[in-house]
């Protein structure tokens, strides 16, 4: 398995649920900007699982030499790849921040993602699965770049699945709703809303098994973001969402 | 959304709750910051200690510390982040033929707790406290540095820290050693006894079995004060086992587990409810003496079966009260104890008779000490300060202690038995409560 975005606490429990479900891996190749903290994670797996893995660094605002990641090859990529960054209030014309957004969730994110979509496609086999955002759905005043870096990726997820559905690879999008993760540490989310990355972990490995297209972790998300998406827009841009 | 860290915070018996701010990171120079910044700190794991131990100004909370490090599979020595589940232990460590040392009631307790509680089994008498399987650990002290203490290595902060409970810095991670086990599963015998008198010799005459514990119905009176199951048990081997079990010896079946999806309204634990619970608890058995074999987590973790319990106890919570009374006077005292429980009618759902070995003298923050010691429910209402009150005048005459993870409410010369552990950096609410008390 091939997982970006390491440090992310659903990726590790998506590779933890996978491997307590029996599923053989002959190494797990760990993607971060983190080594010190994926570090502790490889270790944690090696004595929960004897399962070996192989932490590689990579950070996605420097620039990336491809040549190195030559051999790694698997059936599975996992990207968990994000950033929440400022939100509108205290952001918006913030350029760094902005451009950082973009970078880290869309523009540097998907070069990244088509080199091993083409190893995927030579080998015709495999999954690739996504995490999105359901901020991506509509734009919202609070975090509304955020929520366009994330809409350009699902987008991006959804032609990938279309080009490579003839070539025997299967795309996933997962769009996870609140989650009690690090990105959301210390906000006020409604606890019947949040997912914890186990739980999302485990519907997300469900979902896999079942070879779905788009997922919501929790079903209610589905339901909130269908009425949200469907609220006119002479009415959506006078609510405070 | 800027965010806000502080948050309604309470341990496992609801009682009491505390709007603070908790935080919890995984990065050792994020927790130095934290640490550094704050002027009072206390680390906590599961909240699973019952009071007010690791609540405090600024909590720190160790759930994120929860990565295994290494496992020497040839000599069961394992190491973790201190933020890892005795559960998460059993679940890699069973299967390989490991067992804890030593387990508290509950599965759910993080290692850096049972180190900061020093926490007991049903086999104390035989084995001792948690501590003595601790081969080391590192702590943060109160400037952040990371220091690694054990028997040989900063041996002075090793022995504080155990039983310390967290008031001498934070445990981030531990290394330990674990029991070798053939099997998942627990010979076992339940004998019940009519009477206090009864079951202390059975008590007495049970001292070469590993683990042993009595469970009482505390509203009796009169000549069946001290009715009882004691339960006693062996790791069993794999060739005892009966057939049906001998296949996968080392392997649970998956259970379901039920959880209690709201607090019971405050009526529904009165003392007739309790009366009718324990009696039923007492006639489930119907022979005197049942032998059989038993999986490990009904044996040792009967109570985690049901997923948050605690609010059965309803919204106001409840408290336990732990105590321990030296072994001549034990069975005296605990007559005491048990007739001021059946006459106060405020009864215990749950009470829980051990007989405790010798201490270690090394370990002096440990609770234990050589005697019989009982463990209660009490839910909280208004009558219960009185009872507690009551209650410890009795443990104090009798030259007991109370078990400070239990503790919310007792009186401070039952509960200042720790030493070197005075901190302006870590503290907690129960510390500063026995500290006021005694001024």
């Amino acid at each position: 398995m091939i997982v970006l975005g390491s440090t992310s606490e659903v990726a590790q429990a998506f590779v933890e649920k996978a491997l307590q479900e029996g599923e053989k891996f002959e190494k797990i190749y760990l993607f971060t900007s983190s080594k010190e903290t994926t570090e502790r994670f490889a270790r944690h797996i090696d004595v929960m699982f004897l399962q070996q893995s192989e932490v590689i660094e990579l950070d996605l605002m420097k620039e990336i030499d491809y040549n190195q990641f030559d051999y790694v090859n698997s059936n599975v990529l996992f990207c968990a790849t994000g950033y929440l960054g400022d939100g509108t209030e205290e952001g918006l014309y913030d350029n760094k921040n902005t451009e950082k957004i973009i970078d880290i969730n869309y523009s540097k994110l998907v070069p990244v993602m088509n080199y091993f979509a083409q190893k995927f496609e030579s080998r015709r086999s495999g999954t690739i699965i996504g995490l999105s955002s359901v901020a991506g759905d509509r734009g919202r005043q609070s975090n509304f770049i955020y929520g366009s870096a994330k809409a350009a990726f699902t987008a991006y997820l959804s032609g990938l699945r279309n080009y490579l559905f003839e070539k025997k690879v299967h795309v996933m999008t997962v769009k996870p709703g609140f989650m009690a993760t690090k990105m959301t540490e210390g906000l006020p989310l409604n606890p019947k809303l949040t997912a914890t990355p186990k739980q999302a972990a485990a519907c997300i490995y469900k979902a896999f098994k079942k070879q779905k297209n788009v997922v919501y972790v929790l079903p209610i998300w589905g339901v909130i973001m269908m009425i949200i998406r469907n609220i006119p827009e002479f009415i959506f841009k006078k609510l405070k969402l | 959304m800027k965010p806000n860290f502080i948050q309604k915070v309470t341990n496992w018996g609801n009682f009491p709750i505390v709007e603070k701010e908790m935080k919890s990171e995984d990065s050792f120079k994020k927790i130095k910051d934290f640490v550094i910044n704050h002027n009072e700190v206390i680390a906590r794991g599961n909240g699973r200690c019952y009071g007010d131990a690791s609540l405090g100004e600024h909590i720190f909370s160790t759930k994120k510390l929860n990565k295994f490090i290494s496992f020497d599979r040839l000599n069961g020595i394992l190491e973790c982040e201190s933020g890892v589940l005795l559960s998460d232990v059993l679940e890699i460590s069973v299967p390989q033929g490991y067992f804890l040392y030593v387990t508290p009631g509950t599965k759910f307790v993080s290692v850096g707790g049972a180190i900061a509680s020093d926490v007991h089994g049903k086999n104390h008498h035989a084995e001792g406290c948690f501590s003595e399987y601790v081969i080391e650990f590192k702590l943060m002290t109160e400037n952040g540095d990371i220091i690694t203490c054990s028997r040989e290595e900063n041996i002075d902060k090793f022995w504080a820290t155990i039983g310390g409970m967290g008031l001498t810095g934070i445990i981030l991670t531990a290394k330990f050693k674990l029991k070798n086990i053939e099997s998942a599963y627990i010979r076992q015998e339940s004998i019940k006894a009519e009477n206090l008198d009864e079951i202390f010799t059975l008590f007495e005459e049970s001292e070469s079995w590993t683990y042993t514990v009595a469970w009482i119905d505390c509203l009796q009176k009169g000549k069946d004060i001290g009715r009882s199951i004691l339960m006693r048990g062996e790791h069993a081997f794999q060739h005892e086992l009966p057939q049906n079990l001998t296949k996968n010896p080392l392997r649970l079946k998956k259970k379901l587990q039920p959880t209690v999806p709201f607090y019971f309204p405050n009526f529904a634990l009165n003392s007739l409810t309790v009366k009718i619970f324990n009696l039923l608890y007492y006639k489930k058995q119907s022979k005197k003496e049942v032998k059989n074999f038993i999986d490990y987590e009904t044996f040792f973790y009967p109570l985690d079966a049901v997923n948050e319990w605690n609010k059965i106890y309803g919204k106001s919570g409840f408290i336990q009260y732990q105590m321990v009374i030296p072994k001549e006077t034990g069975k005296e005292g605990m007559k005491k104890i048990l007739e001021t429980i059946a006459n106060s009618g405020n009864g215990s759902f749950l009470a829980v008779l051990k007989l405790f070995g010798k201490n270690n003298p090394e370990a002096y923050n440990s609770f234990p000490f050589e005697g019989y010691t009982l463990a209660l429910d009490f839910k909280v209402n208004s009558k219960l300060k009185k009872l507690v009150e009551q209650l410890d005048s009795i443990v104090q005459e009798f030259g007991g202690r109370i078990y400070l993870t239990k503790d919310s409410m007792s009186r401070s010369s039952l509960t200042n038995y720790l030493k070197n552990v005075q901190s302006s950096k870590f503290v907690s609410l129960q510390h500063k409560r026995i500290i006021n008390n005694n001024s």
